[in-house]
């Protein structure tokens, strides 16, 4: 038995609470959204309708079914090293001086946040170019990396941790001569090698939280995150990656997420094609 | 690490191992809450989650998921029930006596993928 569709009372109590906590803005026309990702739960919870599921969740949900609604919400698809240009930007202009400093004694480590990770795509790709990084650098080793690879999902979480995927998942934008490098196969299952897992720590975090508890990095990857989130709370994230990032820092985002008017603190700089952005909070007056 | 799959159809708990072998874990099978009491008596320092039907003949899934529950040895497993759109009261009574997640008939080979790793994944992050 389906559930009866969503109405328009209904949809906008939804949209508030999913925004409330997880800052996913749903347009009007996402309806759908909320009606293929939350039946289910709905129905489970003993709900006939939206409304009430809503006022369950509401009133007398557990922390549980929030995250359930917020896990529902918030899985997305995603690709290796997505749009290139951030990878080759990493590799020949963000890396460099970074670990000059290493090499003068100046610095022990590099701090990399993958502040939204989804299924482990993003920061394998990270811990790619880290590796390939110091094939070619001698000097600078694996163990001088660290990415913490954060998500607001469980179930992206887990995933991402096990680090296997199948043969759909490795065509997407997965250079042969990597595959060959750094994973291996299980049957139909291919898995990462470790020397990229050992880089990594995946932790839940939701971005509404206080940023500080994370320490201090020297690059901050968040890529389409926030098309999804409302203006003043993209501000939001923006000032904490700021507060995050270590005096000249780096916050990569994508190619249709832009700072400015929102982030002015952050000096708008290209490379390989692409934009990434410097931190600057000396300049609190921004780079209009 | 192991997870029980407990379904009176031997094709079903096939597509179930295809899925836990995706995620890296061994299958143990049982093919109704009898038997899926008397594998889990035996193995239950080995497995992280149990995977079961609610409808199957002898002992149904909100039966052995009552007794699992009721188990001082079992009742910290997880258990995700296989429900149809059809056994939507008696899913509520598997939510209601302790069932951590669901996956609804049909489902697609991701669809179970995930359901697992969100049931997994609550417990680890």
């Amino acid at each position: 038995m389906s559930p009866d569709a969503i109405t328009t009372t209904e949809f906008k109590l939804l949209r508030d609470y999913i925004e409330e906590h997880c800052g996913i803005c749903l347009g009007e026309g996402k309806a759908y959204l909320i009606e293929t990702r939350l039946a289910g739960l709905m129905v489970e919870n003993g709900c006939p309708d939206y409304g009430s599921f809503y006022r369950l969740a509401k009133n007398a949900g557990t922390p549980q079914l929030r995250d359930k609604i917020i896990d529902a919400m918030t899985t997305n698809e995603t690709l290796w090293f997505r749009d290139t240009h951030p990878f080759t930007t990493l590799a020949e202009k963000l890396l460099p001086p970074l670990t000059d400093e290493i090499l003068r004694g100046g610095r022990f480590r590099i701090r990399i946040w993958s502040a939204a990770c989804s299924t482990g795509q993003e920061p394998y790709s990270l811990a790619m170019v880290i590796h390939e990084y110091c094939r070619t650098h001698p000097g600078i080793l694996p163990s001088h990396f660290e990415i913490l690879a954060t998500d607001i999902s469980p179930s992206a979480l887990f995933l991402a941790k096990a680090g296997r995927y199948d043969e759909n998942a490795m065509r997407r934008g997965l250079p042969d001569e990597m595959r060959a490098r750094y994973f291996h196969s299980d049957g139909s299952v291919w898995k990462v090698n470790e020397e990229l897992k050992n880089l990594i720590t995946y932790k839940k975090f939701n971005l509404q939280e206080p940023m500080d508890p994370l320490g201090r990095f020297d690059i901050i990857f968040c890529r389409y995150v926030t098309i999804y989130f409302a203006e003043d709370f993209k501000k939001k994230i923006f000032d904490g990656m700021a507060r995050a990032l270590a005096p000249s820092g780096h916050l990569v985002v994508s190619a249709v997420e832009s700072l400015r008017g929102i982030a002015d603190q952050f000096l708008p700089l290209t490379y390989s094609g692409g934009l990434y952005y410097q931190c600057d909070l000396a300049n609190p007056g921004g780079y209009r | 690490m192991k997870i029980l799959s407990v379904d009176d159809s031997a094709t079903m708990r096939k597509i179930i191992g295809r899925a836990v072998s995706m995620l890296g874990y061994d299958l143990l099978e049982a093919a109704n809450g009898v038997d899926a009491l008397a594998t889990l008596k035996q193995n239950f320092r080995d497995v992280c989650l149990v995977i079961m039907d609610i409808n199957m003949p002898e002992m149904d899934g909100i039966q052995a998921l009552v007794a699992i529950k009721a188990d001082p040895d079992l009742q910290h497993l997880p258990v995700m029930m296989v429900t149809t759109d059809s056994d939507r009261g008696r899913m509520i009574q598997a939510v209601q006596a302790g069932a951590a997640n669901y996956v609804t008939k049909p489902f697609s080979h991701d669809d179970l993928v995930t359901k697992i790793a969100a049931t997994l994944g609550a417990d680890e992050f």
